[in-house]
């Protein structure tokens, strides 16, 4: 059973396309990674989703209906432009946003402060807005999204300005609720929050989407052909080995692409007693090394047509 | 319509509870009564001091007089002037230097000079530190005309019996004419008229700005994509517009309230303090005039509302947003401006047809018929005119406000705004 469908989507601003024939389906009871560069149609996507922007082809379903006044009951949404009313007390908005989401009075307040207490914010609850910090307001922005226990939450860039133990709080929270059934939709430019927590993905490249479906079948597609080298001392000769084909060095850390047919072993061996080695690893493809592997050669080929 | 009442009532708690609300609402009567209870105050005030004022007659022949007719009387009942002669010596000049530094030393509050000359034409001569005193001024000069001119008749022949009855100043009293017979108007009219008229343009204006700010508001923090996951961007605007209605018509409440008390005690009150002003008549406002009043109060509100809403959101700060707002505000100083020459021909032509346009109805219709009631098609005609206005206004702003409200960065030109309409 899926929680949304989108089929064929296109949206144009003038002769830009902002999203061009996007296609996906998500199932319920899951969490979806909507993955691209800045610029690349996430947003545009989500609020097609949201029926805020309404797209120039194509089809949107969500929970079997349209998005209208009864389905925004039954949906959350974080949007990448967020914030509050500054001179309202953090209580009062939280209240005032469950009451447009339908919620009754005395059951909002249990809830207000159910969430307060989990995100560390009660003490907080008499104060205004504006006297919150960026990270403050983030974690109320996200209670304002689940307050009215919704099916499906739609997140634009969840984690942006949170520090890492918030991060995780959020995450435990995502994979909670999936476990309760909710179904959740997020977008990132950051490859590695969707790695942990992504059942299915889809990977957006200039307004179009260039990598979908399940992550562990997308990475088992890309083999084990990666190492990744966890080390210390000058490591800059591994690229001139015949046996590497990509390699991203980040100093002390490094994925390496091998060529097919090529044993992982023979490249251990080779860099035994040159450089000191902490960790050696050989898995899929990390997404980031999907993605710049896509992308990149995506790119090439349009320098080529042009 | 639930959500509605909701964007509703967040709308009118966070208006209602802000200083200026208070202030305002506090102030508005305040002002008011202060229009009101000033002038007439100021009419009947007597000073709660005995003032020396000095006289230099040269005719010999007035002093005494004059030291009768100056006999207002201050509240513990005793005299408000104390006149002190001061006979012409030889030098006329040394006895005036005299007394400008008796005035200078406060042993005089003023002093005045009669001139032999004075009953052919003379000019007496008033001096005093501040010569901005109209109500003593007044006194000495009423007093003065009075005497000399009585001289003058008797010089003439006259039987001093009969002189103080030809004296007698001419009264005037203003009547108005309307349907219902001819009433008594002592000037009630061109009052109430006035702050009427100025009530309802300072809100229309105060609670546009309101809106403006709002909608802006809305926008530069961010707030409205959230909203919006909720509710369909007309009923925001929707609720914010009658919720603002609302804090106006507490506010409304507030005075009109206010104003009852004040009519109802403020007689007895001014009374006790200022009894000279028993002559003065509270004005009363006919209830037709109140009506008319509501009606163009809430129509000129929606018509505006719904404009300055659409500027809110085409724009992205209160600074961008002045140059879009001067227009509108135009079409409220208008009416201000052509408000001395409707009152003054408020059934020619030209009056008329202003009254009829839209923009200006709710001032100058509204004028009209508190100086003058026009013919019924002409209100109702209006009135018409205005609510198709108003509906086809909120039709177009609801269009360009469900764009303009997530639409960030520069400020769109209006074919863009044209092609907002279209999308909608």
């Amino acid at each position: 059973m899926n929680a949304l469908e989108i089929e064929n989507i296109s949206k144009r601003f003038g002769d830009f396309y902002a999203v061009k024939n996007l296609s996906f389906k998500i199932l319920k009871g899951s969490i979806y990674g909507l993955l691209g560069p800045n610029g690349a149609g996430k947003t545009t996507t989500i609020r097609m989703v949201m029926n805020i922007i309404i797209p120039d082809e194509g089809a949107i379903k969500i929970l079997d209906g349209k998005m209208d006044e009864g389905m925004k009951q039954r949906v959350g949404y974080l949007p990448e432009d967020r914030g509050f009313y500054p001179k309202m007390k953090v209580g009062e908005i939280l209240l005032f946003l469950a009451d447009l989401k339908g919620l009754k009075r005395q059951e909002a307040r249990k809830r207000i402060d159910f969430w307060l207490e989990r995100f560390d914010l009660a003490d907080w609850k008499q104060k205004k807005v504006e006297e919150l910090s960026r990270g403050m307001q983030q974690k109320l922005q996200f209670i304002a999204t689940v307050i009215h226990q919704p099916e499906i939450i739609i997140l634009d860039e969840p984690f942006g300005g949170l520090d890492p133990i918030n991060t995780k709080l959020l995450k435990d929270i995502m994979l909670e609720m999936r476990g309760k059934g909710g179904t959740i939709i997020f977008s990132t430019h950051r490859m590695e929050q969707i790695e942990m927590i992504c059942d299915n993905i889809c990977l957006i490249n200039k307004a179009e989407s260039v990598l979908e479906g399940n992550l562990n079948q997308i990475k088992k597609q890309y083999g084990k052909n990666t190492v990744v080298l966890d080390y210390e001392g000058d490591a800059g000769f591994i690229k001139n080995f015949p046996e590497t084909d990509k390699i991203d060095d980040y100093g002390k850390f490094m994925e390496i692409k091998i060529k097919e047919q090529t044993d992982p072993q023979d490249l251990l061996n080779k860099l035994v007693g040159r450089i000191k080695i902490n960790k050696f690893e050989v898995r899929e493809p990390s997404l980031n090394a999907i993605f710049i592997d896509i992308v990149g050669e995506k790119n090439a080929q349009d320098t080529v047509s042009h | 319509m639930h959500k509605i009442l909701s964007v509703i009532k967040r709308e009118y708690i966070q208006i209602v509870r802000t200083k200026g609300f208070i202030i305002g609402t506090i102030l508005g009567p305040v002002v008011m009564a202060a229009f009101i209870v000033v002038p007439v105050a100021i009419q009947f005030i007597s000073v709660d001091q005995q003032e020396r004022i000095g006289v230099i007659d040269e005719t010999r022949e007035v002093f005494m007089e004059l030291d009768n007719k100056l006999d207002q009387k201050l509240k513990d009942g005793t005299r408000r002037y104390l006149l002190e002669e001061f006979k012409p010596s030889a030098n006329i000049e040394e006895l005036l230097q005299e007394l400008n530094k008796k005035v200078l030393n406060k042993e005089l509050s003023a002093y005045i000079f009669i001139p032999k000359d004075i009953s052919e034409g003379g000019e007496a001569e008033y001096v005093s530190e501040h010569v901005s005193d109209f109500d003593k001024r007044g006194n000495i000069n009423q007093a003065l005309s009075s005497i000399i001119i009585g001289e003058r008749l008797r010089g003439e022949g006259l039987d001093p019996q009969k002189i103080g009855e030809y004296m007698r100043p001419v009264k005037l009293t203003t009547k108005k004419v309307t349907k219902r017979g001819v009433e008594r108007d002592t000037g009630g009219t061109f009052i109430i008229s006035y702050l009427l008229v100025l009530i309802l343009y300072m809100t229309l204006i105060f609670y546009g700005q309101i809106i403006l700010r709002g909608v802006i508001e809305e926008k530069s923090s961010r707030v409205v994509e959230i909203v919006l996951s909720s509710l369909r961007p007309f009923q925001l605007m929707a609720g914010k517009i009658v919720g603002i209605a609302a804090v106006g018509f507490t506010q409304y409440a507030i005075w009109a309230l206010f104003g009852l008390a004040v009519s109802q005690y403020s007689k007895g009150l001014m009374l006790r303090f200022f009894p000279a002003a028993a002559a003065f008549e509270m004005p009363t406002i006919p209830s037709y005039i109140f009506i008319y009043f509501v009606i163009f109060f809430i129509l000129g509100y929606f018509l505006y509302a719904t404009l300055y809403a659409a500027i809110g959101s085409m724009v992205n700060s209160e600074k961008e947003a002045q140059s879009l707002v001067m227009p509108v505000t135009m079409f409220l100083i208008v009416p201000i401006l052509l408000m001395l020459f409707v009152m003054k021909s408020p059934n020619s032509s030209f009056s008329v047809v202003l009254s009829m346009i839209p923009f200006f109805a709710p001032i100058l219709m509204l004028l009209r018929i508190c100086v003058l009631l026009p013919p019924f098609t002409q209100i109702a005609g209006s009135i018409v005119l205005l609510i198709m206005t108003t509906l086809l206004m909120i039709w177009l702003t609801a269009k360009i406000y469900r764009v303009g409200i997530l639409m960030y960065g520069k400020r769109p030109n209006f074919r863009e705004i044209v092609k907002w309409m279209k999308y909608g």
